[in-house]
């Protein structure tokens, strides 16, 4: 615990503030209030999602931060589990084309407005409306024809089509409920920084790319958050974000680099504390020309690298291998699906059958900011050349590889790439890598696959669905059409000091329940 | 002794002991960089795989922890010391092209800039003032950003953006030598504009030319791994020193051979590098005048 | 009347340096990539009428020069917009400039206060033992990446000894280690020139004549000597104020301040059309003004320099 005059002591705006503070603290010090001691817990993340309105942003960042602040009508705890959250209960009526939500009561908003039908009914119309058609949320929820209130604590929701997903995507992100009144009273932009919703925690200030203060809603519906503050940091660089864990100025770090495991491992007063995550990490080919068009190639591929080696070397052991993109938590996961077994000899024979000359450049594209990665694909290039093929590796800025090199069809026979749909259904994966015109599927035009992916989405019926997914990811083992690498586990930097802490596997940490000692 | 006495009567044992000291200054100077430059010529020769043979087995192994790895291994287990001797190519083509080219288009447009002036001057300067409004990162980022990175591009973009100090200290020293004696003189006996910069104005400007120079080389070596570190250097497979201290910074806390041997490779170059400058400025100090 | 003309010229000059400046990146930033798509990168239904509806909203459908002159517009009245992604841009650079201008200038006066005496010091003591260790000390401080030293600083003084900050801005304390890490370079250079530029002066015939009528050395050096090299000194500073804001761009990602350079860098990646405008404007500004009063000390020292009248 610090004291109160600490916490505020001097900020970036100099001198001229620390001297404010400075006379603030004299001024509390002399009037006879007690300078009481605030418990704080100091957070660092990668990323700013630099908009803090739900519908404005698609981001993990924003994830890790949003759970505190907003709920949605779904709760979808670190378990994964889906549980009532701002609705009580739901029924699918009238051959599933409206969902009926029963409300909570007596839940407000950090501002004390209330939360009823009308705030659900103000968040969808927002997101569905103009609003959200300025932001990247809108397209997950356009299943959602309107809502109607029918008394205080009820709406429904009139679908446009069938959306098997929506009850977990109510769980996240755009759905997040947001309070009408605060909005119309400050505006769209002050919302963006300074938001509102139901959560344990309420925003006290926010500096873009600095840093976020977080302190505890007292009139939470759902018990009270144990520490007072919470401050996330914004940290880019990596390795400043490992050495401000180590040296204790921040007591949980989020986005710990693979390069830092053995660092963390070996350090005394920090604990790598990790959990199965949906983030999927794999190349895929240019499946449609040059030589990777021959599926021979691509298996061949596939069994000339040594997926253990690497996972064990380079990322001390933290997740698995995959044989499809995607993790055991996975909905559609296919436990009897094999994996590519390490095989250079066979991958030898495949490529001479294919009349690949030993010696053929092929380019695999990456992204530039991604350092483990770079360290894989260096690994992955010497594999490849033990079967005879030359790896280029070209390393490319985020966004001209997302939008450019993917969407256009310009990417080397090997792209890298990575996934973590959130919401830990394959679908959210599959339909937009296999699909045919799907913007990051430039390569794969298949009518089988295309056929599977619709019939899974037009469904609620879980059985068929899981089937349909299982087809694909059966189907896609089966014709090589890409190289799936390693499920990695999420991974968080934790102080000794901290207790309470439960690892998220989706990013969206919460830190209600987490204490600092002091 | 008087300082006068020590700048321009020198003693016989005084020239002596400088000289003494500036030969040492010389044979350092030349070692460091022929033994550098040696080690990258031969690495071909000593390290035929060119530090690529990755090994798991054994990464991150410390200086002479495993036999054939004298100054260790990186995060791949590649040998640190056949990467340093490979890796000091890229180095030693960016520093030394960037600032050939930087210092040659320099010298030109700073010499006529300088002496002709009128509308020339004009437009250098402008455009001098242009480049110098721009940070150097910020217009490689936007130019790497747009072009995607390579060795050609760093070292186009190095040059584009470092001319200009060249430019302005060589019309800088023309500027101050134009209204000097020595210069009205040679312009009253006629001698030719030609004449006048190439054998007057020019070696008059060399000392600091020299000097930017080398430290120029040096510089542009630690802009590669600048460069590097922001995720814009040359591509992942090709060695560099600046690259090696970007990659092994996330290995600081329990590897640091991985970025000590590169960052002392990289010192020693540099320090051969001024140290030669230095030298060679006091050699072309004499003849001046 | 001459100082006026020079100033209003040198003034046109400014403009024109940033209008220039800006109109590169703005249009160059164009060439490749989509802000639209930063925006939704982590998003997997958005298919491309979204994204065309998104770049609508950004106003990116309008032609090139529409959207300079908008940009313009609002830079003439001081209100410079909002970013793509986090609001109003001139709340973003209010922050963003006091903090890296505390940093630049912090750095700048602890390097000259260090390497004029040093400089000088070894231009005086020249070829003696003084003069070695200052010159290999200066060569050291040369030869290593500022990101590795700043680095190797925070190893040592915030996680083995804890007790300087790692990061952020949040009082003197975390000012030190970037400020000292830009400075550390920045000295390493500013002693040799202060050396040469010296020793240059040193060897010229009036201050041989000077120390001949029999003037204190501490007099020859600081009254003439310094006084004339300082035309050359200013000229170098001025010039170092460039590589400057460049070698805070990369310091301040390592410390994470919270800085132009981070803004512009992170405003690069994002394709934040405005944002990158504005920043890279103001930075311009900056050096502009900086070059300016630079050239105005020079033409004060040494009239020579004046422009023709």
């Amino acid at each position: 615990m610090k004291l109160i005059t600490s916490t505020l002591s001097c900020s970036r705006q100099g001198f001229v503030k620390t001297v404010k503070t400075g006379l603030l603290a004299t001024v509390l010090a002399f009037s006879g209030v007690q300078a009481y001691a605030l418990s704080e817990l100091n957070v660092a993340q990668g990323s700013d999602p630099q908009n803090l309105d739900p519908i404005d942003t698609f981001r993990l960042s924003w994830g890790s931060i949003g759970s505190n602040i907003f709920e949605g009508l779904i709760q979808r705890g670190e378990d994964l589990q889906l549980v009532p959250g701002l609705a009580t209960a739901w029924e699918f009526l009238d051959d599933n084309s409206r969902i009926r939500f029963t409300l909570r009561e007596g839940v407000s908003f950090h501002n004390g407005e209330p939360f009823n039908a009308a705030a659900v009914k103000y968040t969808f119309d927002r997101l569905l409306g103009e609003q959200g058609q300025k932001g990247p949320q809108r397209s997950n929820y356009t299943s959602i024809g309107s809502v109607e209130v029918i008394d205080d604590y009820t709406v429904e929701f009139h679908m446009n089509q069938v959306d098997p997903v929506l009850i977990t995507k109510l769980a996240g992100y755009g759905a997040m409920i947001v309070p009408p009144k605060y909005i119309e009273e400050v505006g769209e932009e002050a919302f963006d920084r300074k938001p509102v919703g139901t959560g344990p925690y309420q925003v006290v200030s926010y500096e873009p790319s600095v840093e976020l203060k977080l302190a505890r809603f007292e009139g939470y519906w759902n018990g009270t958050a144990k520490t007072e503050l919470v401050n996330i940091r914004f940290i880019s660089e990596p390795a400043t974000r490992m050495a401000e864990l180590m040296s204790g100025g921040v007591d949980i770090s989020l986005n710990v680099p693979n390069t830092s495991v053995e660092t963390l491992k070996k350090n005394k007063s920090v604990d790598l504390v990790t959990v199965g995550g949906p983030t999927v990490n794999m190349m895929r080919f240019k499946a449609n020309s040059g030589i990777t068009a021959d599926a021979r190639v691509r298996e061949a591929m596939n069994i000339a690298i040594d997926r253990d080696a690497i996972l064990n070397a380079l990322l001390g052991g933290l997740g698995e291998s995959i044989a499809t993109a995607q993790g055991e938590l996975s909905f559609g996961n296919d436990a009897s699906i094999k994996k590519y077994p390490y095989d250079p000899a066979r991958a030898k024979a495949l490529l001479k059958e294919a009349g690949v000359a030993p010696g053929t450049d092929i380019t695999l594209d990456i992204y530039n900011s991604d350092e483990t990665f770079r360290e894989i694909s260096q690994v992955v290039s010497s594999y490849l050349g033990m079967v005879g093929l030359n790896l280029k590796i070209r390393a490319n800025e985020t966004n001209i590889m997302a939008s450019d090199l993917i969407p256009n069809g310009k990417t080397g026979e090997l792209f890298q790439f990575g996934w973590g749909g959130w919401t830990f259904d394959f679908d959210n994966t599959a339909y937009l890598l296999y699909h045919s015109g799907e913007r990051f599927n430039p390569y794969i035009n298949d009518a089988k696959l295309d056929e599977l992916l619709e019939q899974q989405r037009a469904t609620y019926d879980r059985d068929v669905r899981e089937q349909a997914l299982q087809q694909v990811a059966g189907y896609i083992r089966e014709q090589s059409l890409e190289l799936p690498l390693f499920n990695l586990a999420t991974m968080y930097g934790v102080s000794k000091k901290v207790s309470g802490f439960v690892p998220a596997p989706d990013d969206r940490v919460r830190y209600m329940n987490v204490v600092v000692a002091e | 002794m008087t300082a006068q006495t020590e700048i321009r009567t020198t003693p016989a044992w005084f020239s002596n002991a400088m000289a003494r000291c500036r030969n040492l200054e010389f044979v350092v100077g030349i070692t460091l960089t022929l033994l550098l430059v040696g080690l990258v010529l031969l690495a071909p020769v000593f390290f035929p795989d060119g530090g690529e043979s990755i090994n798991l087995m054994a990464r991150l192994a410390a200086p002479f922890a495993e036999p054939g790895h004298p100054l260790g291994t990186d995060a791949l287990g590649r040998d640190i010391l056949a990467r340093i001797a490979t890796g000091g190519k890229v180095s030693f083509v960016v520093g030394v092209y960037s600032s050939l080219g930087a210092v040659v288009l320099g010298t030109i447009l700073g010499l006529y800039a300088g002496y002709y002036r009128g509308v020339l001057d004009t437009i250098v300067m402008r455009f001098a003032d242009i480049q110098l409004a721009f940070p150097f990162i910020l217009f490689a980022m936007t130019v790497i950003a747009i072009y995607g990175p390579s060795l050609e591009r760093i070292i186009i973009v190095m040059i584009v953006t470092q001319w200009v100090q060249y430019a302005r200290i060589v019309r800088g020293s023309v500027l101050a030598l134009r209204e000097r004696t020595f210069i009205l003189a040679a312009k009253s006996y006629g001698q030719s504009s030609a004449k006048i910069i190439f054998s007057h104005i020019l070696p008059n400007a060399m000392g600091p030319l020299i000097i930017l120079l080398t430290l120029n080389i040096a510089n542009n070596i630690l802009l590669e791994s600048s460069l590097t570190f922001l995720g814009l250097g040359v591509d992942p497979q090709t060695p560099s020193w600046g690259g090696m201290l970007a990659e092994g910074r996330n290995y600081v806390q329990t590897a640091w051979w991985i970025t000590l041997f590169p960052g002392l490779a990289i010192m020693l170059t540099v320090l051969g590098l001024n140290l030669l400058g230095d030298w060679l400025r006091d050699q072309l100090g004499k003849s001046v005048q | 009347m001459q100082q006026l003309t020079f100033l209003s010229q040198r003034l046109l000059q400014a403009v024109f340096v940033t209008l220039a400046v800006t109109l590169f990146v703005a249009f160059a930033i164009r060439f490749t990539g989509d802000p639209a798509v930063m925006m939704t990168q982590e998003s997997s239904n958005v298919t491309e009428a979204d994204l065309a509806m998104i770049r609508e909203s950004l106003g990116l459908n309008a032609p090139f020069h529409v959207q300079y002159l908008q940009f313009m517009g609002q830079l003439l009245t001081g209100e410079l917009g909002n970013s793509f992604f986090r609001g109003p841009i001139k709340e973003l650079i209010g922050s963003a400039l006091p903090s890296t201008l505390l940093l630049a200038a912090t750095s700048m006066v602890l390097s000259i206060l260090i390497s004029i005496p040093l400089g000088i010091v070894a231009a005086v003591k020249q070829g003696k033992w003084v003069d070695q260790l200052i010159r290999i000390l200066s060569l050291t401080g040369l030869s290593f990446p500022n990101f590795w030293l700043a680095m190797m600083l925070v190893l040592i003084f915030s996680i083995t000894f804890n007790v300087l900050p790692v990061s952020g801005f949040s009082g003197v304390a975390s000012l030190v280690l970037p400020s000292a890490t830009v400075a550390i370079v920045l000295t390493a250079v500013n002693v040799r020139l202060v050396r040469t530029a010296m020793l240059d002066v040193l060897s010229e015939q009036y201050i041989m004549v000077a120390r001949a009528k029999g003037v204190k050395e501490f007099w020859v050096i600081y009254k003439h000597a310094l006084r004339n090299s300082a035309i050359a000194l200013i000229t170098f500073f001025g010039l170092q104020f460039g590589n400057l804001i460049g070698g805070i761009v990369v310091v301040e990602r390592v410390f994470n301040w919270p800085g132009m350079g981070s803004l512009a860098l992170d405003a690069i990646a994002q394709r934040d059309y405005p944002l990158l405008q504005a920043s890279v404007c103001i930075l311009a500004m900056l050096i502009v003004i900086v070059n300016l009063v630079t050239d105005m000390a020079y033409s004060l020292i040494d009239p020579r320099i004046r422009v023709k009248s």
